[in-house]
C-alpha cells in the first residue's frame, strides 16, 4: 500500500504529445477511477506508473520516494491489462503464481497463497484450465487474482470490464469493490463509463487530450463541473449547452433572454442539465413555450426532445408513463441555481449564477 | 374449388420429398468427393511413383541392370488396390468398416506381393551401410581412384551440417525475429525489406564470389564454410517468419509479465517463446531439411572424400563411366530420404502452422 504522487507527468511519443503534465495525489488505500474518452493518455499513465513506460519528464513517487528509474519488476505493481493478458501457456493456477517465481517464496507458500487469492476472487475451482477455457469474466478473475497474489502496493485497472456483457459488469463492479476494500490496496481503475468511475471509486480524475480537467467526487463532477468538456462529459443523456452573449445583466440565448445574478460580459455558454429542466416548476426562471419534438420513453424516465427559445432542448422527467405528446407545447423552466454558465473562450465555468 | 385447389398446391409445395432430396444431395457429394480423389491419385501419381519405384528397385535390383517386371508386378498388385479401397471409402460412410476393409486389402496386397515378387527380395543392395569399399568390387581400381569413404562418414558429415544449421538458425532467427518484431530503431524498414530482397536473389549467382572468399579465409573444403555460407543464405527468410510469429504475440502478455517481476529476458523465455513453438519446430524442421538436402554449395565447396555429405556421397556412387548400378544407387537414395522423411512425418502437423504464422507477418 501506497501513498502514489505525480509531478508534472509528461509523455511524449516522438513529438506526438500522449500526455501533457499530470499532478496528481493519491491516499493510501484509496480507490481512484481516471475517466476521459479514448486516446486522451489514461493507458500511458497507467503503464508509466507500472513502469513499463519511461515518462519524458515529470516524476512519480511511492510513498514519497521517486521511482521513475526504478524498473517494473522492481515497483511491485499489480496490473490488470485490457486484454487481461494472461499466459496461455500456463494453467490458471500458474498463471496465478506466476509472480510469485521472482520472489524468494517457497513453491508450497507460493500455491497456499495463490490459492487464496482465487479463492477470493472465486475461481478456486478452475484452476487447471487454460485461459482459452474461460469465459471473459472469469478471465478478468484471473488476471485480478494474478494483480493481487503479490500483495501489490498499487493495483491498476485499465478498462477491466469492458469486455463483459452488463450483467457481468454489475456484479464485477461490486466485486472488485469489495476486495479493494477488504485488502485495502491503493488503487486506480482507467474507464470510459463514467457510471462505471462514479459507483466504483472514491474520488474520480477526468482527463482529456493529455490533461486532468478535474478530479473529485461524483457530485462535484456533476453539479460543480470546472470545465465545459468535464459538463459534456459527465451525465446521461448530456448536458444541453447553447452559446450566448452576455451584456447590462442580461443573458441572450438565441431568443430567449435570462437576467443575471453576477454581473458577467461576453461571450457565455449556458448549460442546462436535462434532469433539471422541468414543466411548470415554481419559481423557475427562463420559463418558455416549448413545443415537444420527440417522446423517448426509457423505463422509469421519459426523455424529451423540444423547440424551446434557446434552441433544441432535452429534458427528462420521472415516471413510467409519458405525460406529454408530441406537438404539445409545455411552458419549460429550470431552478436558477441549476443553470451553469461557462466562458466561452476558456472553457472554464463561472461563478456567475442565473436571477430568478 | 379455386381456393381448395391453391391450398392443396401449397400443402404438396410445403411438404418437400425429403428422401429424394436427401438422395441427390448424397449423389452430388458421391460425384464431387470421387472427383476430388481421382484428381488427387492422378496429380500425386508422378511424385509417389518414383519414390515407390526407388524403393522397389533398392530391394530388388541385382548388379548388372534393373528388371523392370518387378516394377510392374508391384504395380499392377498395388493400383488395384488403391482403387478398390477409394471406392470403399466413397462407399462406405462408417469410419470402422472402412478401417477394417483397409486393413483387409492391405493383407491381400501384402500377400500377393509376398507371392509374386517376394523371392527377389534381398538387402544386398544395402552392403555399402557396412563395406567402405564396396565400389572397388564393382568397378575397377581404377576408376575408383582413391579410397571410397564409409557412408558413415558421409551421413554423420550430413548430420552435422544439418543440426548445426538448425541450432544457428534457430538461435539467430528467434533473437534477431523478436527484435524486429519488438524494438522500434533506425532503419528497421530498410533492413525489413533489404531481407527480403536478399531473399528473392537466387543465391547461385554469388557461388564464385563465396568460393574465392572461402578460399582466401581458408574454409573452403570444411563443412564449417559450408554452414556459414548456408546459414547467411537462408537466414533472411526464417528471421522474417519468426518476426511474423512474434508480431502475432500480443505486447500486453510481456509487459504482464515484466511487471510480474521477471526481466525482459525472463519474459522473452517464460511467456514469449512458448507462444511461438509451432514457428520454431517450424523452422527447425525447415531448416534441417534444407541442409540435409543441400546439392549445389556442398558439391562446389567440399571436395576432399571425407568431407562429402549424403548428396555427394549419392552423386559419385551413381558416377561412373562403366554404368551405373542402380541398385545400389536407389538403396543410398533409400537411405538419403530416410530421415527427411521421418521428420516430415512427424512433424507435419507443425509445419501446417507455419503458413498461418507467416501470413500474420
Ligand atoms: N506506443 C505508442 N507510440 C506512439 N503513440 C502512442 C503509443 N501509445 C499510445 N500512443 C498515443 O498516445 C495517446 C494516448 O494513448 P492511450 O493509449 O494512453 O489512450 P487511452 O486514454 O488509454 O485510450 P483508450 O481509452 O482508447 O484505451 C494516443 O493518441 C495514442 O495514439
Ligand atoms: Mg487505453
Amino acid at each position: 500500500m501506497a501513498r502514489i504522487e505525480l509531478k508534472n507527468l509528461r509523455k511524449e511519443w516522438g513529438g506526438a504529445i500522449a500526455v501533457a503534465g499530470i499532478d496528481l495525489a493519491i491516499e493510501d488505500g484509496a480507490f481512484v477511477a481516471v475517466l476521459g474518452p479514448s486516446g486522451c493518455g489514461k493507458s500511458t499513465t497507467l503503464m508509466m506508473l507500472a513502469g513499463i513506460y519511461r515518462p519524458t519528464s515529470g516524476d512519480i513517487t511511492f510513498d514519497g520516494a521517486r521511482v521513475n528509474d526504478v524498473e517494473a519488476r522492481g515497483r511491485n505493481v499489480g496490473i490488470v491489462f485490457q486484454s487481461y493478458a494472461l499466459y496461455p501457456n500456463m494453467t490458471v493456477l500458474e498463471n496465478v503464481m506466476f509472480p510469485l517465481r521472482f520472489k524468494t517464496i517457497e513453491r508450497t507458500e507460493a500455491e497456499r497463497r495463490s490459492r487464496e487469492v482465487a479463492t477470493l476472487v472465486r475461481i478456486d475451482g478452475l484452476l487447471d484450465r487454460r485461459p482459452g477455457q474461460l469465459s471473459g469474466g472469469q478471465q478478468q478473475r484471473v488476471a485480478l487474482a494474478r494483480a493481487l497474489v503479490k500483495r501489490p502496493h498499487l493495483l491498476l485497472l485499465d478498462e477491466p470490464l469492458s469486455n463483459l456483457d452488463a450483467g457481468l459488469r454489475l456484479t464485477m463492479r461490486t466485486e472488485i469493490r469489495r476486495i479493494q476494500r477488504e485488502l485495502g490496496v491503493t488503487t486506480i481503475l482507467v474507464t470510459h463509463d463514467q457510471v462505471e468511475a462514479t459507483t466504483m471509486a472514491d474520488r474520480v480524475v477526468v482527463m482529456n487530450s493529455g490533461r486532468v480537467e478535474q478530479q473529485g467526487t461524483a457530485e462535484d463532477l456533476y453539479e460543480r463541473p470546472a470545465t465545459l468538456f468535464v459538463a459534456s462529459f459527465v451525465g446521461s443523456p448530456p448536458i444541453n449547452l447553447f452559446d450566448g452573449h452576455a451584456a447590462g445583466g442580461m443573458l441572450s440565448v438565441n431568443e430567449a433572454r435570462l437576467p443575471l445574478a453576477d454581473p458577467v460580459q461576453g461571450a457565455v455558454v449556458l448549460g442546462l442539465r436535462p434532469e433539471s429542466l422541468r414543466v411548470n416548476g415554481s419559481g423557475d426562471s427562463g420559463r418558455t413555450i416549448s413545443r415537444i419534438s420527440a417522446v423517448e420513453p426509457m423505463g422509469r424516465e421519459v426523455l424529451y426532445t423540444a423547440d424551446s427559445a434557446f434552441g433544441v432542448i432535452r429534458f427528462l422527467e420521472a415516471g413510467a408513463e409519458p405525460r406529454h405528446r408530441e406537438s404539445d407545447d409545455v411552458p419549460l423552466g429550470f431552478p436558477p441555481a441549476s443553470a451553469l454558465l461557462f466562458d466561452k473562450d476558456s472553457g472554464r465555468r463561472l461563478d456567475a449564477r442565473v436571477a430568478a | 374449388m379455386a381456393a381448395d385447389n391453391l391450398v392443396a398446391a401449397r400443402g404438396a409445395q410445403a411438404r418437400p420429398d425429403w428422401p429424394a432430396l436427401a438422395r441427390r444431395a448424397w449423389r452430388r457429394r458421391f460425384t464431387g468427393q470421387s472427383m476430388l480423389l481421382a484428381f488427387l491419385v492422378v496429380v500425386s501419381a508422378p511424385i509417389v511413383l518414383p519414390y515407390f519405384w526407388m524403393v522397389v528397385i533398392a530391394f530388388t535390383a541385382r548388379t548388372g541392370g534393373v528388371a523392370s517386371d518387378v516394377l510392374w508386378t508391384a504395380c499392377a498388385v498395388i493400383a488395384p488396390a488403391v482403387l478398390i479401397y477409394s471406392i470403399v471409402h466413397m462407399s462406405v460412410p462408417a469410419p470402422r468398416l472402412r478401417l477394417a476393409a483397409g486393413l483387409v486389402l492391405l493383407a491381400i496386397a501384402g500377400a500377393l506381393l509376398a507371392a509374386l515378387i517376394g523371392e527377389r527380395l534381398h538387402l544386398d543392395n544395402f552392403r555399402f551401410l557396412t563395406r567402405a569399399n564396396f565400389v572397388e568390387e564393382i568397378r575397377s581400381k581404377a576408376t575408383s581412384g582413391a579410397q571410397f569413404p564409409s557412408v558413415w562418414n558421409a551421413f554423420f558429415n550430413s548430420l552435422l551440417l544439418a543440426v548445426s544449421q538448425t541450432v544457428i538458425i534457430l538461435t539467430v532467427s528467434s533473437l534477431a525475429g523478436y527484435y524486429i518484431s519488438r524494438f522500434a530503431f533506425r532503419g528497421r524498414s530498410v533492413f525489413l525489406q533489404g531481407m527480403l530482397v536478399l531473399h528473392a536473389f537466387p543465391a547461385m549467382t554469388l557461388i564464385i564470389p563465396i568460393f574465392l572468399m572461402l578460399h582466401w579465409i581458408g574454409l573452403l573444403d570444411t563443412i564449417v564454410g559450408v554452414m556459414l555460407v548456408l546459414a547467411a543464405i537462408e537466414l533472411p527468410f526464417y528471421v522474417f517468419v519468426m518476426k511474423g510469429f512474434f508480431d502475432g504475440v500480443p505486447w500486453d502478455i510481456e509487459m504482464s509479465a515484466m511487471t510480474d517481476g521477471a526481466t525482459r529476458r525472463q519474459a522473452f523465455r517464460l511467456v514469449v517463446l512458448p507462444q511461438v513453438r509451432f514457428g520454431l519446430i517450424a523452422v527447425a524442421v525447415f531448416a534441417f531439411i534444407r541442409a540435409w538436402e543441400e546439392y549445389i554449395f556442398v558439391r562446389t565447396f567440399l571436395i576432399e572424400n571425407k568431407n562429402w555429405v549424403m548428396s555427394l556421397y549419392l552423386f559419385w556412387v551413381s558416377d561412373d563411366v562403366m554404368g551405373v548400378d542402380y541398385g545400389i544407387v536407389a538403396a543410398v537414395a533409400v537411405f538419403y530420404v530416410l530421415p527427411s522423411f521421418l521428420l516430415y512425418v512427424f512433424c507435419q502437423k507443425y509445419l501446417t502452422q507455419m503458413t498461418i504464422g507467416g501470413i500474420k507477418g
